[in-house]
C-alpha cells in the first residue's frame, strides 16, 4: 500500500522545514545570518496510462492518463539574500556591508573563508581579525601607536596618531561577490566557503560593480523575521499531523482488508 | 466466482489508487508550485453471456488536476517569481524543455539564469537569459523582462524576457519529478499572466478537501469490504444449503 510511504515522504518532508525553520529562530540575533528556506518538489510519478497514447485505430487518444504521484522531496535548502538592520555600535572595528558582498578571511590553514559578520578586533600584532582571531585577507596592519582608525565607506583605512591631525592612509579594504551567493558553502561561525556552485570571487573596491559599501560602527543584524517564521512553523506542524491522518486512514483501510477472511 | 465480488475489485483497487493520490497532495502541500491531482472513475462494461444482464465495472480511468492558482507568498528573494494567471515557465532539462509553475531560480557559476534543479529558465523563443556578473540589481517586470542595474548610475540593461507558455489542452500534460509537466504537444506562448517578482506560488492543494476525500475513501473501501464479506457469507450458506438438502 503505497499511500503509507506517500505520507512517510511528506511527513519527513515537513520536519525536515521544522528542523530549517527551528535553526533561523535560534540565530535570530546572530550578527549578518541570513535565514534558510525549504523547498520541496515533487517525486516520479508512475505513468499507468499516458496521456495522449491512442486508444483506437481511428486515432482517438487519451486524453488525461493515469499517473500517480509518489511523495515529495526536499530539492534545496537556499539562503535568502536579505540584507540585515544594521545596528549602531560605535566601536570602530565594526563594520557592516549596506548591499552586497562578503569579507575575504584567511583561516589558520591558509584557505579563504567568507562573511558579513563585521565584528572585528585588533590582533596582537596589528593585523584586523574576526572574533575567532582569524585575519582579513586584506592584510592591513594598524600601527600600535595608532589612536583611532576611520574606514571609508570604499573600504580606505586610515590611521590618526596623537598630536597629528593629518589621517595616514594604512591600506583599503576590499569586499569579493560571487556570481551566485546561494552556492556557498556554510562553515558555521558565521564563515562561508567558495564552491563550484558560487563560482570564484571577485574581489572589488566597496560601492564599485554591484558592492556594497562599508559602514564603520555599525553591525549587521540578523535576517530572520521571527513573524513568518512562527507562521511558517505553524504550518509546517499542520502539515505533519495531515501526513499522520493520511497513515491512519491507510491503516484502517489494511486493517478493513484483513477482517475479510 | 462471483461476478459481485469482481465488481467490487475493480472499485477497490480504484479506491486504494485514489488513496494514494491524496496521500500524494496532502504529501506536497508544500510543494511550490504544485498542482493537486484528482483521480477520475469511468464504468467499462462487460458482456456476461446472452442470458445475464451485462455487468458493469467500474475502475480508474483518468486523472484530472486543478490548474487553479496557488496562493502567493512573500519572500522578497530578487530570484523569486511567481505566475498570477495562466502558463508556465519554460525550463530545458537534459531530458528537453519542460514546464513548471516553480518560480525559485538563482544563479549558475556562468551568470544563466537557472532553477532550484540547475535547469536553465528560457525565453519563450528557448533561449537561456545570461545576468551580467557586475549586476546590483535584477528586475523582473510583469511581463517577465529582465533588466539589470550595475549600479554607478549606469543605466538599467534589458537582459532577456523570461518565456511564459502553455498548451492548449492542459490535460495532455504529463506529470514529470520536480514539479515539472512536458507537453508531448507543443507549447504556445500565454496571455492573460502577469510575473510577480519576491513571489512563490503555493502548492494549491486544499487540506480541507483531500481530508474530507481522505475519509470519503476511506470508508467507502471499508464498505467494499463489508460487501465482500457478505458475499461470502451468502456464498457459505449457499453452499451448505444444497450441501444438507
Amino acid at each position: 500500500m503505497k499511500s503509507l510511504q506517500i505520507a512517510a515522504t511528506g511527513m519527513a518532508a515537513q520536519q525536515m522545514r521544522v528542523d530549517v525553520i527551528s535553526n533561523n529562530i535560534a540565530n535570530m540575533s546572530t550578527a549578518a545570518y541570513r535565514p534558510r528556506s525549504a523547498e520541496f518538489s515533487d517525486l516520479v510519478y508512475q505513468q499507468y496510462l499516458t496521456p495522449g497514447t491512442s486508444t483506437s485505430q481511428v486515432g482517438t487518444l487519451v486524453p488525461a492518463g493515469i499517473q500517480i504521484g509518489t511523495g515529495v522531496r526536499p530539492s534545496t535548502v537556499s539562503m535568502e539574500l536579505t540584507q540585515g538592520a544594521l545596528n549602531p555600535t560605535d566601536a570602530e572595528l565594526d563594520l557592516a556591508i549596506d548591499g552586497s558582498g562578503y569579507f575575504e578571511i584567511t583561516l589558520p590553514s591558509g584557505e579563504s573563508a567568507y562573511t558579513r559578520d563585521g565584528k572585528f578586533n585588533r590582533g596582537q600584532d596589528g593585523q584586523i581579525v574576526t572574533m575567532d582571531g582569524f585575519p582579513l585577507t586584506d592584510g592591513i596592519i594598524i600601527p600600535d601607536d595608532a589612536q583611532k582608525i576611520s574606514i571609508s565607506r570604499d573600504g580606505e583605512v586610515v590611521a590618526y596618531f596623537e598630536g597629528v591631525t593629518e589621517g595616514q592612509a594604512i591600506g583599503n579594504i576590499q569586499l569579493v561577490r560571487f556570481v551566485n551567493e546561494k552556492g556557498l558553502e556554510a562553515m558555521g561561525d558565521n564563515l562561508f566557503r567558495e564552491t563550484q556552485a558560487s563560482g570564484t570571487p571577485t574581489q572589488l573596491v566597496p560601492g564599485t560593480e554591484g558592492a556594497g559599501f562599508i559602514r564603520q560602527g555599525f553591525l549587521e543584524g540578523s535576517g530572520v523575521d521571527v513573524v513568518k517564521e512562527i507562521s511558517e512553523l505553524i504550518e509546517a506542524q499542520r502539515g505533519y499531523e495531515l501526513n499522520s491522518k493520511v497513515i491512519t486512514a491507510s491503516d484502517e483501510m489494511l486493517a478493513a482488508t484483513t477482517r475479510v477472511k | 466466482m462471483s461476478n459481485a465480488i469482481y465488481a467490487m475489485l475493480g472499485r477497490q483497487q480504484g479506491l486504494m489508487q485514489e488513496m494514494q493520490v491524496v496521500a500524494n497532495n496532502l504529501a506536497n502541500s508544500s510543494t511550490t508550485g504544485y498542482k493537486s491531482d484528482r483521480a477520475l472513475f469511468g464504468e467499462f462494461l462487460v458482456a456476461t453471456g446472452n442470458q445475464s444482464s451485462s455487468l458493469s465495472m467500474g475502475g480508474l480511468a483518468g486523472h484530472s488536476f486543478a490548474m487553479a492558482q496557488g496562493a502567493l507568498k512573500i519572500t522578497g528573494g530578487e530570484l523569486d517569481l511567481a505566475i498570477q494567471g495562466d502558463g508556465f515557465f519554460l525550463v530545458n532539462t537534459e531530458q528537453g524543455q519542460r514546464l513548471t509553475r516553480a518560480g525559485h531560480f538563482q544563479l549558475s557559476t556562468d551568470g544563466q539564469l537557472v532553477d532550484m534543479n540547475g535547469s536553465a529558465v528560457l525565453t519563450s523563443g528557448g533561449t537561456p537569459i545570461n545576468i551580467p556578473q557586475n549586476a546590483s540589481e535584477v528586475r523582473v517586470a510583469a511581463d517577465g523582462t529582465v533588466t539589470v542595474s550595475a549600479g554607478d548610475g549606469l543605466p538599467p540593461e534589458e537582459v532577456g524576457q523570461i518565456g511564459v507558455v502553455t498548451v492548449d489542452q492542459e490535460a495532455t500534460l504529463v506529470r514529470d519529478s520536480n514539479s515539472y509537466f512536458s507537453a508531448p504537444n507543443g507549447h504556445r506562448p500565454a496571455e492573460n499572466n502577469e510575473i510577480v517578482q519576491g513571489a512563490l506560488e503555493q502548492s494549491n492543494v486544499s487540506p480541507v478537501l483531500e481530508v474530507a476525500r481522505m475519509i470519503e475513501v476511506q470508508r467507502a473501501y471499508e464498505a467494499g469490504q463489508a460487501l465482500f464479506e457478505r458475499e461470502d457469507q451468502r456464498v457459505n450458506q449457499l453452499i451448505s444449503a444444497v450441501r444438507n438438502g
